[in-house]
């Protein structure tokens, strides 16, 4: 099922081509949409939003052009933007009602909506006092309740773990791939970050100066380059020596061994090694390859 | 020990599948929010002191009013008059919760929010001008039907003054479109509180100063014509001079408003130019 799909989509600037020529095709689930800031990633949301008319080309949101209608397709899609947009002095409750009713939704329906959203984003006591005194995390978790309060088909996220600390940016992934998954509602996640978005999308389209790089299932980038890495006591080199005789392919990085996983048996000849050599291990772990690598 | 009474489950996501209203209901919603938000009703206790504080001052010469007509048996206050006799009051009304309406948004950027759902722009500035109109309305209207009902229940000797009270209803109509929409638009050019009250109490000080020194020096030079139009930059007089004409009422303080059509084309021509500066303002946050 296709969410949405561009067609050679332009956006020209007075001094700068923000889109050029990009075609690109989401499906549902979880799709992250990585580039370089400036890359054109929120022009793209404000052209799929009916906010920012194209200079050519054309876009379809769930089936919907956003060009002549764009109101329908604001009405089944939640947006949460990059930037602060949290008024202080109120508090998440009342700010997440206030959004429901925006979206149209009645008074009482509001009220429960905003209470379920807020718990599904993690928001417990604290979602009575004033936004004001909250944490980035805190505040992030609120944008995301905004955008997901009317229960919209798709959800546009821009940069959802800015500013947020290692912790709050599992955390926040964690969030986003379940809305994709449990939630049952496609995701499209901006970031700059490309390592962060292999843990969660399902498909990555990468674009630099509005331009189409690459786009792809998230299993073709990591599954054909899994690599272990190995860290011993002493005797990197005997290990290396017995892994290269049995075929595998190594490479000594530093004070580690890294080993090409060939197949399943790759694990068990590395035990092997490790206990046959009598060598002392200190680490081994599974070293996906990491998007930039891909694509660098 | 007593057994636990109630367990709690986690039910998961649940989809919506329940009515989903127009963009009507939705910019009626934000009208009646901003409304309440005019008064701080379902703000904090603070932000209640200043509009109920102005609120209260302008029922003052109403309650005062119904006193003397029910023990001297004198006439009412003068309905038309009344806004022009209170305007201090109303200008620090629309001065101080103009900003309240519009600043907010601007500063911490919830536009882009709003513009994500069905609504437009349009709805969004609609449904803020509704809200201080009507804000405005009350604070204007409610002094004079009090005092109207006061003059119905005191017996004067004299006939109602049903037409003035009428009249002076369709001023405040007037007044208030007139001054929300100057008021808004200039606070909303900045994205801060104090400085949009500031901005809007500025505006009105100078027409005021500059209605009284040019009328006053055009007087004095004897060009009566021009100075009776030089009058009309107070906004406060714009209105009533608009009443006067339109509805054949006494002028406040018997001034020599410029008859005719004049004064209600300026008042729609100051409307429409700020309704557009408006516009032009929140095109530009859209494209930002």
């Amino acid at each position: 099922m296709t969410i949405l799909a561009t067609e050679a989509l332009t956006k020209r600037y007075p001094r700068v081509t923000a889109l050029d020529g990009l075609t690109v095709s989401v499906g549902a689930g979880v799709t992250g949409l990585v580039g370089a800031n400036g890359a054109g990633k929120s022009t793209l949301i404000k052209i799929l939003l009916g906010l920012v008319p194209a200079s050519e080309g054309s876009a379809r949101v769930l089936g919907l052009d956003p060009a002549t209608q764009g109101q329908e397709i604001r009405r089944s899609v939640g947006y949460m933007p990059e930037h602060d947009c949290l008024p202080p002095d109120q508090s998440a409750t009342e700010f997440v009602v206030h959004m429901a009713r925006m979206s149209g939704l009645p008074r009482t329906t509001a009220r429960e909506r905003a209470a379920d959203t807020l718990r599904h984003v993690g928001l417990q006591e604290e979602r009575y006092r004033p936004i004001g005194g909250y944490s980035t995390g805190m505040k992030q978790r609120v944008k995301l309740a905004q955008a997901l309060v009317h229960d919209p088909k798709v959800i546009f996220l821009d940069e959802p773990t800015n500013g947020l600390d290692p912790q709050g940016r599992d955390e926040m992934l964690r969030l986003v791939h379940r809305i994709g998954t449990e939630f049952g509602i496609s995701v499209l996640v901006c970031s700059h970050l490309l390592g962060e978005l292999e843990r969660i999308c399902d498909h990555v389209i990468v674009i630099d100066a509005g331009r189409l790089l690459r786009s792809s299932a998230i299993g073709e980038l990591t599954q054909a380059s899994q690599v272990i890495s190995v860290e011993v006591e002493e005797g990197l080199e005997k290990l290396a020596a017995r892994l290269t005789e049995t075929g595998e392919t190594v490479a000594v990085e530093g004070r580690s061994l890294t080993v090409q996983v060939r197949a399943d048996e790759t694990y068990d000849l590395l035990r092997d090694a490790v206990v046959d050599l009598d060598l002392n291990l200190v680490r081994l772990e599974q070293r996906h390859a990491r998007i930039e690598d891909v694509f660098r | 020990m007593s057994q636990p009474t109630g367990v709690i489950h986690d039910i998961g996501y649940r989809h919506y599948d329940g009515p989903r209203l127009g963009r009507g209901a939705a910019a009626v919603a934000l009208g009646v929010h901003s409304l309440r938000g005019t008064f701080g009703l379902g703000r904090t206790f603070k932000s209640k002191i200043m509009p109920f504080l102005l609120f209260g001052a302008m029922m003052l010469p109403a309650v005062v009013s119904i006193a003397i007509m029910a023990l001297l048996k004198q006439a009412p206050m003068s309905y038309t008059d009344y806004a022009v006799f209170m305007q201090p009051v109303i200008a620090i009304f629309l001065a101080a919760q103009s900003p309240v309406l519009v600043a907010p948004d601007l500063r911490h950027r919830v536009i882009p929010l709003y513009l994500s759902r069905p609504n437009t722009i349009i709805d969004y500035i609609g449904a803020k001008l509704a809200a201080m109109i009507v804000a405005l309305l009350i604070l204007m209207v409610v002094p004079l039907t009090v005092q109207f009902i006061g003059e119905l229940l005191i017996d004067l000797p004299m006939p109602l003054h049903t037409h003035e009270y009428l009249a002076a209803l369709g001023g405040s109509l007037l007044n208030a479109v007139l001054l929300t929409s100057i008021g808004l638009t200039l606070a909303s050019f900045t994205p801060r509180r104090g400085l949009g009250v500031a901005s809007v109490i500025a505006f009105y000080m100078f027409t005021l100063a500059a209605s009284a020194v040019l009328t006053g020096v055009l007087e004095s030079e004897g060009y009566s014509d021009a100075a009776s139009w030089s009058i009309l930059l107070n906004p406060f007089f714009l209105v009533n001079a608009v009443q006067t004409n339109l509805f054949g009422t006494q002028p406040t303080e018997g001034l020599p408003f410029p008859p005719g059509a004049g004064p209600a084309l300026i008042l729609l021509a100051v409307v429409a130019l700020a309704l557009t500066g408006l516009y032009a303002r929140y095109r530009k946050a859209l494209a930002a």
